[in-house]
């Protein structure tokens, strides 16, 4: 069983972001990048499928600038086979209909059982490639696991909703979106790291796959969070009971 | 967190990128030609007192000090200069860059302090009035000390350290990919299993856990340097400093346990027969082996040539009989590289042999379960988490197949061979305590309020964490340098040992200073800088003191030829 893991460069999860001063985006020079941590989920599930015997190759790809082979690179550390980019231009905006068609096309030649993709990217949190590629595909997705098992063709998903827990059969090839409880990835080792290094990866454009980038969708304005107020101390209840009825006006 | 009283959009320098690069060059000859002086003022004092170095230590361990200062200014152009070849030169780093100028420059025109009480005037080190005036007009000098101790650069780089708390580091250092990539990589693995429980550890004096000992050997640590064939990931000094410097920054123990490896390693590799080597880096690459260097005993610390312990051969075996002290880890260690006296007809290096000594692992309540050997622990105001042991060996018995390299008298020299490797390490351990010492400073002052804001809106607050800042930087260039340079089989001894040198002043200053940054909490054990104070009290002691570094150095610089 073949799987597919895409993975995304984002700004780093540590990382305080602040917004352009013209309110057009995000300040992204210089600012640490790294895999998206759910992507990270994934790869390390699809690599102990791997060890397990379950799987025979994990490939991953990321759709995103020259440096996403950084992405790639992390991911084959942790155990990846081998990496695929379809390199955009800096500049590009990539929403997730066109990563989802991008994949289709890629699952289409390389044929995975099973394509494993972190459930959103931590950056614009649209939680949609993964659906829409299921849907492109005609394939089943299991979205949000936390647990997978896979017996013959059929894969168990353990599902997180809002009730608690629901688990769907999926017949291969399926999608699954990884969520946070699924695994702790490891941390690459030393010898790895260095194996990533040496291991191939193909690069590709977006029309080497026939999918046209252009955007649809188009950002108006990005603005910071409103500030959070400083809060005050009060005296005795009396007075917090009276403040919640008057300042607040929520008694 | 209110910074707007300091906010400064502007840019504080009146020069770009490369203006700034350049005019570091010009200022760095002027720096050179100081020091070319200084070498002669101090030959000079020297050769008056018919050579005895010793009578004029401060005016030699003040050129140390001084070629140390220049080599850090070198270091940063260099750094300076490679960033900008990549178009990574921003104002961060042209920031630190100024700063670490102005400062360095300024010292060597009115003097260096080798620590807080002493400091080093260049009268001391035969450096004319004249000299030092035309050192200061120097157009490059002047300006770049006017521009770089502006209240206005430190206050922009105040608010860069701000917008970024959690940075893996403070400006770019300057790494490549893959280092960069080990760093990230050692960092991550620290903020989750080290950083959370060393303040436990160290409270409580105990044991940095076998289960992280263990994580830290799959991931690798142990056998970074060693080659494939034994065992080990076959990378270089620049691996082992970045991996050093950032699980020393998480705990110094968790950074020196994952390097102890490297030195006993290092021995063996360089000197052992082919059957030691065989026998024991594989399982010291693995971690299954940890070991442990004992050396120093009550009455030789820094003049380990004259040590005492005998080895004395009976057929098969050697027997060890004598005391040694101060020994880390030994407990959980399984083999010792001792250094003893196999020829007492020589009193000096010569009679020294080095063995390697397996031993059983111990616990708290019988520490050394084998014939011949007991101790007790020493207690430590900080570098726990391996703890330290007087060890009495008697008649201990060691297999005459155990000695190093198998010649008689060479142990001295066998271990001189390792010094840069560990000195390297010294250093990078060093710059990760400095670094650690700034996070903490950082963080509490960005979280207290007093006088209704953040203290890190008064100058004198962000000012130490943006020194902290800029010497980790210099540090932290100095020792990259010195591991690159081995790494390309270079002699390295000089750099290594100005890295570890500089990079454990900084360590204590830093240290010093977050804890001044905390206030009384600072005082409190349950705050962790009170740990990192002590941790980073060792630096200047161990792999050289201060004052044995400094005369180390001082001694390379006056050699004929330099
Ligand atoms: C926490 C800790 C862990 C250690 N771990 C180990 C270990 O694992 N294995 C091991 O073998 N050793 C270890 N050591 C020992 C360490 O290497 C020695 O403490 C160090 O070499 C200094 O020796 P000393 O303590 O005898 O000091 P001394 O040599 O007595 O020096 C005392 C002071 O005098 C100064 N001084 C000495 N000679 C001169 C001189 N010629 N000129 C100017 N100043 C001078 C020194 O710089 C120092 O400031 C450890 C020490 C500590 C504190």
């Amino acid at each position: 069983m073949k799987i597919l893991v895409p993975v995304k460069r984002v700004v780093d999860a540590y990382v305080k972001i602040r917004v352009k001063p013209d309110g057009s985006g995000l300040e992204l020079a210089n600012v640490k990048m790294s895999i998206n941590p759910f992507d990270e989920i994934a790869i390390e599930e699809a690599v102990r499928l791997k060890e397990k015997g379950l799987a025979t190759e994990v490939v991953v790809v990321s759709v995103g600038p020259a440096k996403s082979q950084e992405a790639l690179r992390s991911a084959m550390a942790i155990g990846g086979d081998r990496g695929i980019l379809v390199e955009t231009a800096e500049t590009d905006v990539i929403e997730p209909l066109a990563v989802a068609k991008i994949l289709k096309a890629i699952a289409d030649i390389e044929k995975p059982a099973l394509v494993l993709m972190g459930k959103q990217a931590i950056d614009d949190d649209c939680n949609q490639t993964g659906q829409m590629l299921a849907a492109l595909l005609g394939w089943p997705q299991g979205t949000f696991a936390s647990k997978i098992a896979i017996d013959g063709g059929v894969i168990h998903v353990t599902r997180e909703v809002d009730g608690g827990l629901e688990t769907v059969k999926l017949k291969t090839p399926a999608i699954v979106t990884t969520d946070l409880r699924l695994n702790e990835p490891r941390y690459p080792t030393l010898p790895n790291i260095m194996k990533a290094k040496k291991k191939p990866l193909e690069i590709k454009t977006a029309a080497d796959y026939g999918v046209n980038l252009a955007p649809r969708l188009k950002v108006l304005k990005t603005t910071e969070p409103p500030v959070r107020k400083a809060g005050i101390k009060v005296g005795s209840v009396a007075e917090l009971v009276a403040k919640l009825k008057t300042d607040a006006g929520v008694l | 967190m209110n910074i707007a009283a300091r906010n400064v959009a502007g840019r504080p320098i009146d020069y770009d990128a490369k203006g700034l690069v350049e005019r570091a060059h010009k200022a760095l000859r002027a720096a050179d030609r100081i020091l070319a002086v200084a070498k002669t003022g101090v030959a000079a004092k020297i050769a008056a007192v018919n050579g005895d170095v010793d009578a004029v230590q401060h005016s030699a361990h003040g050129l140390a000090w001084c070629a140390t200062t220049v080599e850090g200014l070198r270091q940063m152009v260099s750094w300076a200069e490679g960033l900008n070849a990549q178009a990574k030169f921003n104002d961060f780093e042209q920031l630190i860059l100024v700063a670490a100028f102005a400062e360095y420059l300024a010292q060597l025109a009115g003097g260096i302090a080798m620590n807080q009480g002493e400091v080093v005037r260049p009268e001391a080190l035969g450096i004319s009035k004249a000299d030092i005036r035309a050192f200061e007009d120097t157009a490059e000098v002047q300006e770049l000390i006017a521009t770089g101790s502006s209240d206005a650069v430190k206050a922009r780089l105040a608010q860069l350290i701000a917008e970024q708390p959690n940075a893996t580091t403070f400006g770019n250092a300057g790494l490549d990919e893959i280092h960069g990539e080990l760093v990230e990589t050692m960092r991550k693995f620290a903020l989750a299993e080290v950083i959370p429980f060393a303040h436990e550890w160290h409270l409580k004096n105990e044991y940095i856990p076998l289960e992280v000992i263990q994580k830290l050997a799959d991931l690798g640590v142990f056998g970074l340097s060693l080659p494939e064939e034994f065992g080990g990931v076959g990378l270089g000094k620049e691996s082992m400093c970045v991996v050093s410097e950032e699980l020393s920054r998480g705990y110094i123990g968790v950074g020196s346990l994952g390097t102890r490896s490297e030195i006993a390693g290092e021995l063996i590799l360089a000197n052992g027969t082919e059957e030691q080597k065989a026998r024991y880096l594989p399982k010291i690459a693995s971690g299954e082996m940890l070991p442990t260097a004992v050396f120093t005993e009550p009455n030789t610390g820094s003049d380990l040539a004259s040590l005492k312990t005998r080895a004395v051969r009976e057929g098969d075996v050697y027997k060890i009989t004598g005391q040694k002290t101060w020994i880390t880890h030994p407990v959980r260690a399984d083999i010792m590289t001792v250094l003893v006296r196999t020829n007492p007809a020589e009193k000096g290096h010569r009679g020294l042999s080095m063995l390697l000594a397996e031993k059983p692992r111990g616990s708290d309540e019988k520490p050394f379960p084998a014939e011949g050997m007991t101790g007790g622990e020493i207690h430590v105001l900080g570098y726990r988490g391996m703890k330290e042991y007087d060890i009495s060996f008697d008649n201990f018995p060691v297999p005459a197949a155990n000695l190093l390299g198998g010649v008689e008298g060479q142990g001295f020299k066998q271990l001189m061979n390792t010094f840069e490797g560990a000195r390297i390490q010294t250093a990078a351990r060093a710059v990760g305590v400095a670094q650690c010492a700034m996070d903490l400073a950082l963080k509490y002052a960005m979280e207290r309020q007093q006088f209704g804001k953040a203290i890190y809106s008064f100058p004198r607050v962000a000012n130490k964490v943006v020194m902290m800042a800029v010497e980790v930087m210099i540090a932290r260039q100095l020792t990259y340098f010195s591991a690159r340079q081995k790494d390309l089989g270079k002699r390295c001894d000089l750099e290594a040992g100005m890295a570890k040198l500089l990079g454990a002043r900084v360590a204590w200053s830093n240290a010093d200073n977050a804890l001044q940054i905390h206030g009384g909490n600072g005082f409190a054990l349950e705050y962790p800088i009170s740990r990192v104070l002590c941790d980073a009290r060792i630096l200047n002691i161990f792999e050289g003191a201060a004052e044995i570094q400094a005369q180390v150095v001082a001694r390379r610089l006056l050699e004929a030829g330099n």
